[in-house]
């Protein structure tokens, strides 16, 4: 009986409280001035994924299809992306306090997926938002891309803080045990690096989606902003190779364009026809 | 059998006399089989280091005896003909392991939590180990205090972060760059400290030195003493486009480096950032700098400010340290006690078989 009413939602609930918890930790820890290890953090999110994936599989196994079928879904698959390549660059202890950085951006993404009217049921027999394999490859890379890009202004956020207290001359500078800042703007870079890379991936992918003969493809909102964003990653790459602009420049760039992300990724998929007819 | 230490340190003792003291490694064997062959003590440990000279003996003696003819042994090894009053201190149990323990954690040495004595002590323990002047009372007592020191170690912040200039410099540069193997040092003006950073920078694995100095040839037999190169002191700002630290001391009575100057050389650097540790007074680089981008400016009052606030944690973690060793030291006072007790039954046993015997 309880595993009847146990579903996909309530696994996602408990990991968000999950994530709650490890904002509340993350602040104890910025408040001791990062001097602790943070196994702890570690663990708590570690067990945030498990729910978080238990979720994503029952709701997969329930839909019959990759869980991205709508924008719950979706905004799901971003924070899971995201909590997956930190428990990854976690392993190093030196970076493994990303995850303090990463775990407030977690609990808002999670608090706004839960809202109700991004998960409409599925009517039964009728087809998802979202079906196929190739719909599958283009979704799955564009939000791993997401998440990269996501992980990747948590360090750069970092790197803010760090080089301001380096600037400044506070104690927490030396003291905390964050990495150099040199490695957290490369961590950064290779990140977005990455995202960009998926992106391109996902874009591509979504150029050969079937789609109904009187859609604008060109002219469609997501696709506008798409290609946006890809331009504007693009040129923060191209002009880091050149050295261009400095390293607190690229940093607060890098953060700008993900807010930007987040603050619009929704309503312009609300917008497209191709996304939501 | 009691274990009792005598000695003089930096606390009580000034150099010169601390320096009368001093035994040479290669005559401590000699000294301990002298003292345990005088029957003052049946084991012994003399550990001597540039801040101390202690004897740590076990004895069966009472207490004030064992010091008195501790201090006389002290007094005519060295032939000491003045008067030592307050600084010579000596201490008996439980005092005295207590003593042990906060030498091995470094909480009696000059710089709070200072690693060294701890290697220093182990040598001094080895040493009369080998040569057999130890035995079951100091050997438990010196291992434990091994295991209490890594103990505090790695449960308190008593030896976290650097105290003196030069550690905080490399400190920083480590917050700074990925790694220092490929990081190139300039050393403006050859001066003692600017010289001990550039080693501790070397130390931690910096790639190269470059000297400069109004003297060409200072410069020179610095350079050569760290393994690096020497430049004019004019075409110091030429080698701007390779390095990643600079370490100004010079005697000049202006900025050698403001805005203007440093802003088109960033530009050659391509925005690689650049730590800049000035030691002189009156400074040699403009606070200015430190607005430019991926610029960290850091003048002598910033490093000494760090290694005060470090120094002060030291501090405040003294209480947590004394309370591990006060845990640390029970069971070697406790095992004493049960080895008296004993002794005082054997004594005991041993009185009435007598009594039982002369009663046949």
């Amino acid at each position: 009986m309880f595993v009847t009413w146990f579903t996909d939602r309530h696994f996602f609930l408990l990991a968000v409280a999950f994530y709650g918890l490890s904002t509340v930790y993350s602040v104890f820890l910025w408040r001791k001035g990062f001097r602790k290890d943070d196994h702890a953090n570690y663990f708590l999110l570690l067990v945030a994924f498990a729910l978080h994936t238990a979720a994503m599989v029952q709701r997969g196994f329930s839909v019959a299809h990759c869980p991205v079928n709508n924008l719950y879904e979706a905004t799901t698959f971003v924070s899971w992306t995201i909590v997956a390549a930190y428990l990854v660059i976690g392993l190093m202890p030196r970076l493994r306090f990303l995850g303090a950085f990463a775990s407030p951006v977690l609990l808002a993404i999670g608090v706004f997926a839960l809202m109700p009217a991004l998960d409409p049921p599925h009517p039964a027999g009728a087809p998802p938002e979202f079906s196929g394999a190739l719909v599958s490859l283009h979704a799955a890379t564009i939000l791993l891309a997401y998440g990269a890009f996501g992980l990747g202004a948590v360090a750069a956020a970092m790197f803010l803080m760090q080089q301001h207290d380096l600037k400044f001359h506070k104690l927490r500078a030396v003291l905390s045990l964050f990495p150099p800042i040199q490695r957290l703007e490369i961590v950064a870079i290779r990140l977005v690096f990455a995202g960009f890379i998926l992106l391109t991936v996902g874009l591509a992918a979504g150029r050969h989606l079937p789609r109904p003969a009187d859609a604008a493809y060109w002219s469609d909102p997501k696709v506008v902003w798409s290609i946006f964003l890809w331009f504007v990653y693009l040129v923060l790459l191209v002009l880091r190779r050149l050295r261009m602009p400095s390293s607190r420049g690229l940093a607060i760039s890098l953060i700008v364009a993900y807010v930007f992300l987040l603050l619009t990724f929704w309503g312009t998929n609300l917008l497209s026809p191709l996304h939501h007819p | 059998m009691n274990v009792i230490v005598i000695g003089l340190s930096h606390h009580s003792a000034p150099v010169e006399l601390r320096e009368r003291f001093a035994f040479v490694e290669a005559k401590i064997p000699d000294a301990l089989k002298s003292l345990r062959d005088s029957g003052i003590a049946d084991e012994a440990v003399i550990l001597s280091t540039c801040n101390r000279v202690e004897i740590y003996a076990a004895t069966a003696l009472t207490a004030d005896a064992a010091v008195i003819e501790l201090r006389g042994f002290l007094v005519s090894h060295d032939a000491f003909n003045d008067n030592l009053g307050d600084q010579l201190y000596s201490f008996a149990e439980p005092h005295s392991l207590h003593h042990l323990f906060k030498v091995a954690c470094g909480l009696d040495s000059m710089v709070l939590g200072e690693t060294e004595i701890l290697g220093q002590i182990k040598t001094a323990y080895d040493l009369a180990l080998q040569h057999g002047h130890t035995g079951a009372r100091l050997n438990k007592a010196f291992q434990r205090a091994f295991h209490t020191a890594k103990h505090v170690r790695t449960h308190t912040n008593i030896q976290r972060g650097s105290v003196s200039v030069a550690s905080v410099a490399v400190e920083l540069a480590e917050k700074i760059f990925n790694s220092l193997g490929d990081r190139e040092v300039l050393v403006i003006g050859a001066g003692d400290t600017s010289e001990k950073t550039a080693r501790a920078l070397l130390s931690r694995g910096a790639k190269s030195i470059i000297v400069a100095n109004r003297s060409f040839d200072r410069a020179q037999a610095l350079a050569g003493e760290l393994g690096g190169r020497a430049v004019s002191f004019d075409d110091w700002a030429g080698e701007f486009e390779k390095i990643d630290i600079v370490i100004s001391s010079t005697a000049a009575p202006h900025h050698i480096l403001d805005r203007a100057k440093l802003e088109p050389l960033m530009k050659t650097r391509r925005q690689r950032p650049l730590l800049l540790i000035d030691i002189a007074v009156p400074r040699d680089i403009d606070p200015e700098v430190n607005f430019l981008e991926n610029v960290y400016l850091y003048n002598v009052d910033d490093l000494q400010g760090i290694a005060n606030d470090y120094l002060k944690l030291r501090r405040e973690e003294m209480a947590r340290c004394e309370e591990i060793i006060a845990e640390k030291v029970k069971p070697l006072l406790a095992a004493k006690s049960s080895a008296d007790c004993a002794d005082e039954r054997g004594l005991h046993f041993s009185h009435l078989r007598k009594s039982a015997q002369s009663a046949d």
